[in-house]
């Protein structure tokens, strides 16, 4: 391997327990710039908690975490995101029942004076709509008025929204879990091409699937996790969703 | 007609609010005259200022079950300084302080034990009902009160009972923090998708806790106004308000923003309920219609919006079923 370059995000030894429960066994994982990694592995595998400690949701056990080679520790979604680290829950990505603007700028708002006042700082509804439709342009993605609950939206747009929320951030870093889980075949396409376009833009993407034919479409490595440790790594350079189905259920890279 | 369903479904009930009133204005020739609409809007202030805390404890998705008998505490402290030979603007601060500690409590329960608002409220309640009677003795602080105290609530301003004025100012204060500060957007955020919301870096306790804090404040208000109102300060004079706060704030959630606690709502649910209230009394009704028709309405106001309102975020909590 030639690792001259200091990864974007670098896990050793990284391990988690729930009690008695070891859901994490010391992971090591080295995430580069640009890259679009994949994580795969059966339930159970531990995903859900390497991703839950990525993002800052909740602390490792032990083991250290490296951002562009430096330690750092998340103690909360927040510490992640200011790091440039935004991640996209497969349930929890938007809130329902708030509008597309709100969603967007959940937690970025954007405030300004009455009257180019510099305080009190109040809310720029009108910047912030103007700016959500943008960046939904941006994406592609034509969507209703942007005060349009995200309840109203299909699953493709929704996803569509709480990415241009990660983009809103600069994030450096996207994790999207499941993000095309009971999303049909052309909001599957759409996600997809969101995330090659992401690849394009330079930022780096990982991806959590269990749709063996979507991480080949898009991604540039995979990682397969089995029993809460790192059994393969390596670049989907000559893999088909067959090959990546059966590395997932065996462990083996053959 | 289509295009009347969006407009019935936000404006619906503020509409039947106004029948009520034209009902009792054509039943009764007292309704509308300037001293009866007076009454009912002094009426409304206390129960407009108790119920927009309770929108604000409710926007994130908690409830404040305390708020009676937190308002009838602030009131007896209120009343023993004063009592006491303190100065009105010491004993104001004392009532409104109670408020504020006892909202900082059920936040503090709800968030660092993790107890639902139900329960913790409801124990914050009784703990407020006791220290009330315990101050008072049993008794009510009543007699000769200073004028610098009643004129809180007893002045007018501009032709308006300074109460109106008081509800004015606080509904104003509740609407710019709820629709135009990023404060307001976290508050509503974590209501309505609390878990979605902590995600995205929005500190989801410290807004439970100043929804609660603010509720209480409210509540503190309350108590003091309706000392000053009533010149008597007594352990559960807050009581009656109880019901008819819950009642504003679900009513007010039928209306202008459906399913959502809202501030104008609020207010005009809580003009609506006492103009109703002083309605059933003028036309010769007996005492206890007043609690059926509430019972009612409350009944009516979640069943009429069960689309937005049977989905909103704290119905959802209490009927423990997952979103």
């Amino acid at each position: 391997m030639t690792a001259a370059v200091t990864p974007f995000l670098s896990l050793s030894s990284v391990t988690k327990s729930y009690g008695a429960v070891e859901a994490l066994k010391g992971i090591d994982l080295d995430v580069h710039e640009g890259e679009v990694l994949a994580l795969v592995g059966d339930n159970g595998a531990g995903k859900s908690s390497l991703v839950k400690i990525l993002a800052g949701a909740h602390p490792p056990s032990a083991g250290e975490i490296r951002l562009r080679g430096e330690a750092v520790r998340f103690a909360s979604p927040g510490d992640a995101l200011a790091k440039g680290i935004a991640t996209i829950y497969q349930d929890l990505a938007v809130a329902p029942r708030l509008s597309i603007t709100e969603n967007i700028f959940l937690g970025s708002e954007l405030t300004r004076g009455p009257f180019g006042l510099p305080v009190p700082r109040l809310l720029d509804k009108a910047g912030m709509a103007r700016e959500a439709k943008a960046l939904l342009s941006r994406l592609s993605v034509n969507v209703a008025h942007p005060d349009t609950p995200v309840e109203r939206l299909s699953g493709g747009q929704r996803q569509a929204v709480a990415l241009s929320r990660a983009l809103r951030w600069d994030a450096r870093m996207i994790i999207m879990d499941e993000p095309t889980a009971a999303l049909g075949v052309q909001e599957t396409r759409m996600v997809l091409d969101l995330i090659r376009r992401l690849h394009d833009e330079g930022r780096t993407v990982v991806l959590i699937s269990h749709n063996m034919a979507d991480v080949c479409a898009v991604s540039t490595r995979v990682a397969v996790l089995k029993g809460g440790r790192k059994v393969i790594d390596r670049t989907t350079d000559g893999i088909d969703a067959d090959r990546l189905g059966h590395m997932v259920m065996t462990g083996r890279d053959h | 007609m289509k295009s009347l369903r969006p407009f019935l479904a936000t404006y619906g009930t503020a509409l039947a609010g106004l029948c009520v009133v034209l009902v009792f204005a054509v039943l009764s020739p007292v309704f509308l005259k300037p001293a009866n609409l007076a009454i009912i809007l002094r009426e409304t202030a206390f129960l407009g200022i108790l119920s927009l805390g309770f929108t604000l404890a409710l926007t994130t998705a908690e409830l404040d079950l305390s708020i009676a008998d937190v308002a009838s505490l602030a009131a007896v402290v209120t009343g023993a300084l004063v009592h006491g030979g303190f100065g009105a603007p010491a004993a104001v601060a004392a009532g409104l302080t109670i408020g504020l500690v006892c909202g900082l409590a059920n936040g503090a329960v709800v968030t660092r034990l993790a107890m639902p608002s139900l329960i913790a409220t409801l124990g914050v309640a009784a703990i407020a009902k006791g220290l009330g009677f315990m101050i008072t003795q049993g008794v009510a602080f009543v007699g000769r009160w200073p004028t610098s105290f009643t004129g809180l609530a007893r002045g007018s301003l501009f032709g308006l009972s300074n109460l109106v004025w008081w509800l004015i100012a606080v509904g104003f204060a509740a609407w710019v923090l709820l629709g135009w500060t990023r404060t307001g957007a976290h508050l509503r955020a974590t209501g309505e998708a609390e878990e979605a919301a902590r995600l995205a870096g929005v500190r989801t306790g410290r807004m439970k806790r100043l929804g609660l804090a603010a509720c209480g404040l409210a509540a503190g208000l309350t108590g003091v106004l309706l000392a000053s109102s009533l010149s008597s300060a007594a352990p559960n004079m807050a009581g009656d308000h109880f019901l008819y706060a819950i009642a504003a704030v679900l009513l007010g959630m039928t209306m202008f923003e459906p399913g959502r606690p809202n501030v104008a709502g609020t207010i005009v649910a809580a003009f609506s309920l006492k103009a109703l209230g002083n309605g059933l009394v003028l036309v010769g009704a007996a005492y206890y219609v007043q609690d059926i028709v509430l019972g009612g309405v409350i009944i009516a106001s979640v069943a009429l919006s069960a689309g937005a309102l049977g989905r909103a975020a704290f119905v959802e909590k209490l009927s423990f079923r997952r979103p």
